[in-house]
C-alpha cells in the first residue's frame, strides 16, 4: 500500500475553498483596509516527493502569492454586496491584464474567485517606494528597511532616489498611454524590486483604477501623486519634478504638453472639476 | 510523474497528477477513442470513459508549470462552485487555457490533434490515491515516453502561443527578444487563464 499524501478528511466542506485558503497555517496577514484584507500564502505546497513516488528530480520552487480578500460587508444588503464585490474583483483583474499586455510593470494574476471576492497575485519581493524615499519610513513597519543602522535603504537595490523617480515616471507614462488611470497613486502603491533586468518599479493596487482617454483623468492621477509626495516626503518638489520629466519623455512631447497644461489647471482648483456634490 | 497539491479543495479534487509525454505515437487513435467513449452507452461506456478520464493537453501551447497549475486550479475551483462551463473538470482545464469563450475552439486548439507528439496528461483526483496508480493508467492509454516536466522548454511553440493570445502587436511583447520576451508572454498568458472567469 503506497503512502497517502493528503489527509483523508480534507477541509470542512461547508466552507468555500478560497476561505479555507485563508485558514491555512502558512497564511499570514499583511495589511487591512476598509475594503479588503491582504495575505501572503501558498496556493500549492510542495509535494512530499519521494514518499509517494513522485518524480523528485527537480523539485520546483514554490513561490508565495498575495491574496486580496474583499470580505463580506455586513452593512450592505447581501445581494448588493455580492454584486459589488464581484464587479470590483473583475475590474481590478481586467485592469491588471490590460497593464500586463501594455508592458506596465504590475504583478501577474494567479487566481480569481469573484464569488468570494478573492484575488490572488504574484508576490512582489521588495519594498514600497514610500519606505525607500526619505521621510516615508515611519509607517507601522514590521520590516524596517534600515534597522537603525543609518544605512541607506537603497543600497540593496543599487540605485539612487533619482533613478527611482525616473522609473516611476516611465511606468506612469506607459500606464496612461494605455489609457489606464490608476486612481490611487501614492508612493505606498509602488514597489521596488530587483528584477531580471535590474531594479524595477512595480505598480500595485488597481482597486480604484479605470479606463479613460480623458486628459483630465490623467492629470488628476498625477495631481493625486503630487499631493501624496508632498505629504509623505519632505522637500518632495525636486523629486516629483523628476517624475514628471521622465513621464513627459515617455508620453511624447505632444501629449505631455496637453497633460501638463491640464495639470496646472488642476493644481489651481483641486481634483474635483465641479464643486457640486 | 508530477503533481500539484491543493489542500484547500475538498479531498476528492485536491490533487492533480500530471506527466509530460513525448514521442507519442498514438495521438490519432487516442483522439478517436476519447470521442468514441463519449458516445458509448451502458456499462461498457462507463468503463471506457473511465479509461480515458484525463485531460489531454497539447504541450506546445503550455508556457510554464505555473501556466498549467493556474488552469488546473481555476478549473477545480469552478467545479467546487458548481460553475463548470463544460461537462467535466478535465475538459474545463482546456476551456480555461483558451482565451476565448468558445468551447469547441478550446478543445480543438488545446486538446490533442491527430499529429500531436508532445502532450501533457492530467488527472484530478483524491490526494489519498497513490500516484503510481495514475501513472500506470496513463501509460495504458498513451504510447510515448514520460519525461521530466522541465523538458517543456523544448516543446513550447511560442509563435503559436502569441498568435492565439493575439500578442504580436502588444506593447509588452513587441520590443522584447529571447528570454525576456518569453517571460513576458508567460506572465500574460498565465494571467489570462487566471482571470478567465471574469473576462468581459
Amino acid at each position: 500500500m503506497a503512502t497517502s499524501i493528503g489527509s483523508s478528511s480534507g477541509p470542512p466542506s461547508h466552507l468555500s475553498p478560497s476561505l479555507v485558503l485563508l485558514q491555512s497555517p502558512t497564511c499570514k496577514p499583511i495589511s487591512q483596509g476598509a475594503e479588503a484584507r491582504v495575505f501572503k500564502t501558498y496556493l500549492s505546497p510542495p509535494l512530499p516527493t519521494a514518499a509517494a513516488g513522485f518524480n523528485a528530480a527537480s523539485p520546483p520552487q514554490v513561490s508565495p502569492i498575495l491574496l486580496k480578500h474583499r470580505f463580506k460587508k455586513a452593512y450592505r444588503h447581501e445581494i448588493l454586496d455580492t454584486a459589488l464585490t464581484k464587479a470590483r474583483v473583475a475590474g481590478e483583474a481586467r485592469a491588471l491584464l490590460k497593464c500586463l499586455r501594455s508592458g506596465v510593470n504590475v504583478p501577474s494574476i494567479l487566481m480569481v474567485d469573484a464569488q468570494e471576492g478573492m484575488l490572488g497575485l504574484e508576490w512582489i519581493d521588495g519594498h514600497s517606494v514610500r519606505q525607500l524615499l526619505p521621510g516615508g519610513e515611519e509607517e507601522e513597519d514590521d520590516d524596517p528597511v534600515t534597522a537603525d543602522s543609518g544605512e541607506d535603504p537603497l543600497t540593496p537595490y543599487c540605485i539612487d532616489a533619482d533613478t527611482i523617480t525616473q522609473l516611476i515616471g516611465a511606468q506612469l507614462a506607459k500606464l496612461h498611454k494605455a489609457d489606464i488611470v490608476h486612481g490611487d497613486l501614492t508612493t505606498s502603491n509602488m514597489m521596488v524590486r530587483r528584477g531580471r533586468a535590474g531594479t524595477e518599479v512595480v505598480l500595485i493596487d488597481f482597486g480604484l483604477s479605470f479606463t479613460s482617454t480623458l486628459v483630465e483623468d490623467k492629470a488628476v492621477d498625477l495631481y493625486v501623486l503630487e499631493r501624496a509626495f508632498a505629504s509623505t516626503h519632505p522637500d518632495s518638489e525636486p523629486m516629483f519634478a523628476k517624475v514628471l520629466e521622465s513621464y513627459g519623455k515617455g508620453l511624447g512631447q505632444k501629449e505631455w504638453g496637453v497633460v501638463n497644461k491640464r495639470l496646472d489647471e488642476v493644481r489651481l482648483r483641486g481634483r474635483k472639476r465641479s464643486m457640486v456634490g | 510523474m508530477d503533481g500539484f497539491l491543493f489542500p484547500h479543495f475538498p479531498a476528492p479534487k485536491s490533487l492533480a497528477q500530471f506527466a509530460l509525454f513525448r514521442k507519442v505515437e498514438n495521438a490519432a487513435q487516442l483522439r478517436k477513442r476519447i470521442i468514441g467513449a463519449a458516445a458509448l452507452a451502458g456499462a461498457k461506456g462507463e468503463e471506457e470513459r473511465d479509461a480515458v478520464n484525463f485531460a489531454f493537453i497539447d504541450a506546445k501551447l503550455i508556457t510554464s508549470r505555473l501556466h498549467l497549475q493556474t488552469a488546473i486550479h481555476q478549473a477545480i475551483l469552478a467545479f467546487t462552485q458548481d460553475s463548470l462551463r463544460t461537462k467535466y473538470v478535465h475538459s474545463e482545464i482546456l476551456f480555461y487555457l483558451n482565451p476565448t469563450n468558445n468551447i469547441t475552439e478550446a478543445l480543438r486548439r488545446y486538446g490533442i490533434s491527430d499529429t500531436s507528439t508532445d502532450m501533457i496528461v492530467v488527472r484530478v483526483g483524491d490526494a489519498s490515491l497513490p500516484p503510481s496508480n495514475a501513472q500506470e493508467l496513463m501509460k495504458d492509454v498513451v504510447i510515448g515516453t514520460i519525461v521530466p516536466f522541465s523538458e517543456l522548454e523544448q516543446v513550447t511553440d511560442w509563435g503559436a502561443v502569441k498568435k492565439y493570445h493575439k500578442l504580436n502587436s502588444e506593447a509588452a511583447v513587441r520590443d522584447l527578444k529571447g528570454e525576456e520576451e518569453r517571460i513576458a508572454i508567460d506572465r500574460i498568458v498565465t494571467s489570462t487563464v487566471a482571470m478567465k472567469s471574469v473576462m468581459q
